[in-house]
């Protein structure tokens, strides 16, 4: 396959995942409506909400470093959709994965969100350091009991590729041939960080709008907001192809694959529904417990 | 419909030529010209205002006894998320203002800056008597009480204070309103802005706002 | 409570007293010994909590009542300290030693009644009302209306209609369809 038509096709799976994040947004909030006993916005909703905020004249600058804050993340959310495979074996759909993209993978993970810490803090608004500073300690803590099943998976699997992963997996045959049941520690200690990682209600004292507004993103409108919600749409969505590459065998039609992401997102929106909020210390303590402890155990487990 | 005559209003006239439909409609409806279609830049502002008109992000600040009423609709009995209207903390992110009850002159001035940091296209909905004519609090030293002297306000929700229900039938009116381009407020701020100000200035006595708070 | 109250006649010279409800009573202090009252009540009697502190404008003996509600946080009974101070050049010794929080409640009576509390923080600084020029809103020589008519904008048209005679009227309307 020649590289203009690879990258033609990376481009459709980019703008498809952005597409497929902002419905399974609108599916979330139905969700949370049903839950709480309301009829709720309808699932294309997100759409319009988009379309709004494009449609926003501007006129705040605060500088380069604030105009590039939005572009990091939205950079950090294609990056790390375009290293991953969402369908081994299909070339259209695995993108530039190569060997060794799962470093570079974890790279992007925290990329968008320095970039974005980057340039809220030159937004000024005083509420901003804050938010960033809550979701900088969180994202740390959570980082480590991730790294952790991350590093297990390496070890075991002895590749750092994620297609390799994967079709380790698949040879291994059927659904007790995935990650999850293979290595149930490495699975259990990323699964509770993706809780965090999704910030949903335990875990969303980042931006939460009562005290600090929004938090990090509170100074940015218009064009930089819409970059936002389709940054954040495609970063949900680059996770959970992740962890569906990682954990639950990768998938090997599309319809398989739109199941075990959505079941995967699916996960942190039915903890959140049903959650009061963590403060940010009572967060870090819980990465640091019990999936910090299934992690090491998931590193340790294969040497005995 | 009664055959009735009706006395009252008395029989309405009916042109020669045309034959009354039920809907008010007459013959042209049906046999006429269609209207023109949209020229391609009108089409383009109908579906922006379609956008608009769908995902109105209110600001969540209250000022009077009205924000009470606010608060019920996003519970499960009134549930103003299916119309797409949502709380957003930041004014840089919301396009609704709701002025809703009696505004102090202290609070004033913070308004103000909210609503010039809003981006536009922007609206004001004012909520309860006192936003009208100053309602209860008409002969209270520390309030203003026409709104419209201060921001150009889009839909007035009258009564004090109004039911929930009442200001969902304020949001459908903005939403109609929005859709067919009837909203000007926003730029009307900008136009008059020397008229605004002085109202402004004439009772909030110490003004230290900058010319216009971006 | 009553151990409380009979201490107090013992130390100060309580001017007046009254009983309001079971829980709350009323003493009325001189001038000169509130200060030192309300610090012997904070030290030594369960009264530790400054619940409230107000003024109450007695136009026409020319004086300002000042009330500090303590509280007993184990029985919750309350008791209220008066005391009257002139009206003209109003000055009050400031309890913010002993009650933090009472340099809110002195910066908003300063500025609503106009009464200085010499050596509180904040004193002169505006609370509610910024930029006020006319004498203090609360006082009972201030006109309300003709304050308001004559400096905030109005919309002409408003109906002001007499409460009384239109609920009278209604009740009225209402006794006669009964009957
Ligand atoms: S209109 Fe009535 S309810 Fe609304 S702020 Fe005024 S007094 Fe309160």
């Amino acid at each position: 396959m020649s590289l203009a038509i690879k990258i033609a096709w990376s481009l459709l799976n980019v703008l498809v995942a952005i597409a497929y994040g902002l419905v399974t947004y609108g599916v979330v909030r139905k969700t949370m409506a049903r839950i709480q006993g309301r009829i709720g916005p309808p699932i294309y909703q997100p759409f319009i909400d988009l379309g709004k905020v494009i449609f926003l004249r501007t006129a705040t600058s605060h500088g380069v470093m604030f105009f590039l804050g939005p572009i990091f993340r939205f950079v950090g959310g294609v990056g790390l959709f375009l290293v991953l495979p969402v369908i081994v074996g299909v070339p259209a759909l695995e993108n530039f994965s190569f060997n060794g993209d799962l470093l570079l993978a974890m790279y992007f993970m925290f990329f968008g969100s320095l970039g974005m810490a980057l340039g809220a803090a030159e937004g000024g608004h005083p509420h901003s350091p804050i938010g960033i500073g809550r979701g900088l300690s969180q994202m740390t803590s959570f980082e480590l009991p991730f790294g952790l099943a991350v590093v297990a998976l390496i070890s075991v699997g002895g590749s750092f590729s994620v297609t390799e992963i994967v079709q380790r997996q698949q040879e291994l045959g059927g659904v007790l041939g995935w990650n999850l049941f293979q290595q149930p520690f490495a699975a259990a200690a990323a699964f509770l960080a993706l809780l965090g990682m999704n910030m949903y209600p335990p875990f969303n004292i980042v931006g939460a709008p009562q005290e600090i507004p929004v938090g990090p993103p509170t100074e940015y409108n218009a064009v930089f907001q819409s970059l936002m919600m389709s940054g954040r749409s495609i970063f949900a969505i680059a996770k959970t192809v992740m962890f569906m590459d990682l954990f639950l065998g990768g998938a090997t039609s599309i319809p398989e694959a739109f199941l075990k992401t959505f079941c995967i997102y699916m996960w942190t929106v039915f903890v959140g529904a049903v959650f009061p909020r963590f403060r940010t210390e009572q967060s870090i303590r819980f990465f640091l417990g019990w999936p910090t402890l299934a992690g090491v155990v998931a590193v340790l487990l294969p040497l005995f | 419909m009664s055959n009735k005559p009706d006395l009252l209003h008395g029989v309405p006239e009916i042109p020669a030529g045309s034959v009354p439909h039920a809907n008010g409609c007459d013959q042209s409806c049906f046999l006429g010209e269609r209207p023109d279609p949209l020229s391609y830049k009108e089409a383009i502002q109908t579906v922006k205002n379609w956008f608009r008109a769908n995902s109105l992000w209110v600001i969540a600040y209250g000022t009077g006894c009205g924000s009470i009423e606010l608060r019920p609709l996003g519970t499960a009995r009134f549930d103003m998320e299916r119309f797409g209207i949502a709380m957003r903390p930041t004014p840089r992110q919301s396009n609704v203002l709701i002025i809703s009850g009696y505004l102090s002159i202290k609070s004033l001035k913070r308004v103000i800056r909210v609503y010039e940091q809003m981006p536009s296209p922007k609206w004001v909905v004012g909520l309860g008597s006192c936003t009208i004519n100053g309602g209860m609090y008409w002969d209270s030293y520390a309030t203003m009480k026409v709104l419209d002297l201060y921001l150009p306000v889009d839909v007035y929700i009258a009564g004090c204070m109004p039911r929930p229900e009442a200001l969902i039938g304020g949001f459908k009116e903005l939403m109609r309103m929005i859709k067919n381009g009837e909203t000007k407020g926003y730029i009307d701020y900008i136009e008059r802005l020397d008229w605004y100000r002085e109202n402004q200035k004439q009772i909030i006595k110490d003004w230290d706002l900058p010319d216009y708070s971006w | 409570m009553q151990t409380t109250l009979q201490a107090l006649k013992n130390q100060f010279t309580v001017q007046w007293e009254k009983q309001q409800r079971a829980d709350l009573h009323q003493v009325g202090l001189p001038r000169e010994q509130t200060l030192a009252a309300l610090t012997w009540l904070k030290e030594h009697t369960p009264f530790v909590q400054l619940t409230h502190m107000s003024v109450v404008d007695w136009i026409e003996e020319d004086q300002f009542q000042i009330t500090y509600l303590l509280m007993n946080p184990r029985s919750y009974d309350l008791l209220m300290v008066c005391t009257r101070i002139a009206r003209s050049g109003a000055t009050m010794e400031s309890v913010h030693k002993l009650w933090p929080q009472a340099v809110t409640y002195e910066q908003e009576m300063n500025e609503m009644f106009g009464v200085e509390f010499p050596g509180s923080p904040r004193q002169g600084e505006s609370f509610i009302l910024e930029g006020w020029e006319d004498i203090p809103p609360m006082r009972r020589d201030f006109d309300t209306v003709q304050f308001v008519l004559d400096h905030i904008p109005d919309r002409p048209g408003r109906l002001s209609i007499n409460t009384r005679e239109f609920i009278g009227r209604k009740v009225g309307e209402k006794r006669l369809l009964h009957d």
